[in-house]
């Protein structure tokens, strides 16, 4: 599909890096952020795939906590959130659980793909379903201990 | 100067600066007004923060942005999200809860119009009438590609807009018209896509001289440029706009969308033939706000609105103040 191409960009955000997600002395993982990669925003239930990959490792799906609007849901439960909006320009946080987090200061390829419906596109009877992918490479910089 | 049709600016068309953060909403306003536009278009899921339920407090901020940057509320735009349920389209009740709150934050905000799109349907969209009267909303249907006025549900949906004393119409987008592609999506095709330069040439040109899908799809391509082939029957048609739609839905017309995705700088769309179309509108006598409505950004986060919104506000009124 040559529309929407553009904004696949958006959905591994690059500004935040990746970072560490300290609980106590344990490092329970690190966090990543991501945008919804379109030119508006669209409900959770839209989205029919979510698939992150960290240096070419895909992270299975119950080592993710996906993080929008306050609330915190797995990739799972998408399907059923109709009413959670993602918002344009809001930034997804996402948990991915890894003991001891990722190294200071050290650099990955973090890719995000995702196979999502556009609702409002059921022209002639199909909706337009739209495979994005995107790939950044992040530095990991500091730590939180609350999302 | 010809004020029969103003212009006016669908922040849309500002998506690429909006969506990576460079403009906030308040520079899209601002945009607006530097470049001259007298009135804008929100599309509400795009820029109201709540969405679907923009709280007071942003309505009220968002007014007052308006009327900071001298800027008339033209057009709301809303979606019918039919396919947010995995298993199920919207039901009936759905649609008319969120049309109906829908023009009460266009009414709130100052809006005269409501764009639906036509997933509405021709019964709901008809019983929409009374609260249009009510509110005192015009409510209007988007006609976009692939749709077009002999499409059936079109005709039904005209008929519905004739009977309804001006409450009821339609929005026409340019892209109805589109016959031949941008630089962007040949761009696109060859740096993204991986379709060979010389092949995209070569289809393009057969795409122009009528050669027909089937025949082009046959020919010696890659994948790729054997689907770039397929968008362009689909976004581009036959290669001819026809140009006897606009006799259809000029009448029930409250608002235009002028879509276009790039223009060179002489000025001249060469994918939409605005040459032709706009002096059809003037000379029907249409009064009111026609919206530049740039979609370049799809194809292309190198490009600068600014300048090509500028082009295309020059294009139109050099055509408009010469017919």
């Amino acid at each position: 599909m040559a529309q929407f191409q553009s904004y696949n960009k958006l959905l591994v955000s690059g500004q935040e890096g990746i970072v560490n997600y300290k609980t106590g002395d344990f490092v329970l993982g690190f966090v990543i952020h991501c945008q919804y990669p379109s030119y508006r925003g669209s409900y959770l239930s839209c989205i029919q795939e979510f698939k992150v990959f960290v240096d070419g490792e895909e992270i299975p799906e119950e080592r993710m906590y996906f993080h929008l609007n306050g609330k915190q849901f797995l990739i799972g439960e998408f399907k059923d959130l109709y009413k959670e909006y993602w918002f344009t320009l809001d930034k997804a946080k996402l948990l991915v659980l890894k003991d001891g987090g990722l190294e200071e200061g050290s650099t990955h390829a973090v890719k995000m793909t995702m196979k999502h419906l556009i609702p409002y596109t059921g022209y002639n009877g199909d909706y337009l379903v739209l495979d994005s992918a995107d790939e950044k490479e992040l530095t990991v910089a500091g730590e939180v201990n609350a999302l | 100067m010809n004020r029969q049709i103003e212009l006016s600016l669908t922040l849309y068309a500002l998506s690429g600066e909006y969506t990576t953060g460079k403009y906030s909403l308040e520079d899209c306003l601002r945009a607006a007004h530097e470049m001259g536009y007298k009135g804008i278009e929100l599309v509400a899921c795009q820029m109201i923060p709540e969405y679907p339920y923009p709280s007071k407090k942003w309505m009220d901020e968002f007014v007052a942005m308006l009327k900071k940057y001298e800027l008339e509320p033209v057009c709301y735009s809303a979606y019918i999200d039919m396919g947010t349920h995995p298993d199920r389209d919207l039901t009936r009740e759905e649609i008319i809860e969120s049309t109906l709150m829908d023009m009460t934050y266009a009414k709130y905000m100052g809006f005269h119009l409501v764009r639906t799109q036509h997933a509405i349907s021709p019964q709901i969209f008809r019983e929409m009438r009374p609260y249009a009267e009510k509110i005192g909303i015009r409510l209007a249907i988007e006609m976009h590609a692939p749709h077009n006025p002999e499409v059936p549900v079109w005709k039904e949906f005209l008929e519905i807009m004739k009977d309804s004393d001006g409450w009821l119409g339609v929005v026409p987008d340019f892209s109805i018209f589109a016959e031949s592609p941008h630089r962007l999506h040949l761009i696109q095709a060859v740096e993204d896509f991986g379709c060979r330069p010389e092949k995209v040439d070569e289809i393009v040109a057969g795409h122009r001289a009528g050669t027909d899908e089937e025949t082009l799809l046959a020919g010696d391509y890659t994948e790729a440029e054997r689907k770039f082939i397929r968008d362009l029957f689909h976004d581009y048609g036959d290669g001819h706009a026809h140009l006897e739609w606009l006799d259809l839905v000029l009448p029930y017309t409250f608002y235009i969308h002028g879509k276009f995705w790039y223009l060179e700088e002489d000025g001249i769309d060469r994918t939409i033939p605005c040459d032709r179309i706009l002096p059809i509108i003037r000379k029907s006598g249409f009064t009111g706000y026609m919206a530049s409505e740039y979609e370049g950004h799809h194809f292309s986060d190198t490009i600068d609105a600014r300048e090509q919104l500028g082009r295309w506000v020059r294009m139109s009124n050099r055509i408009l103040d010469h017919c």
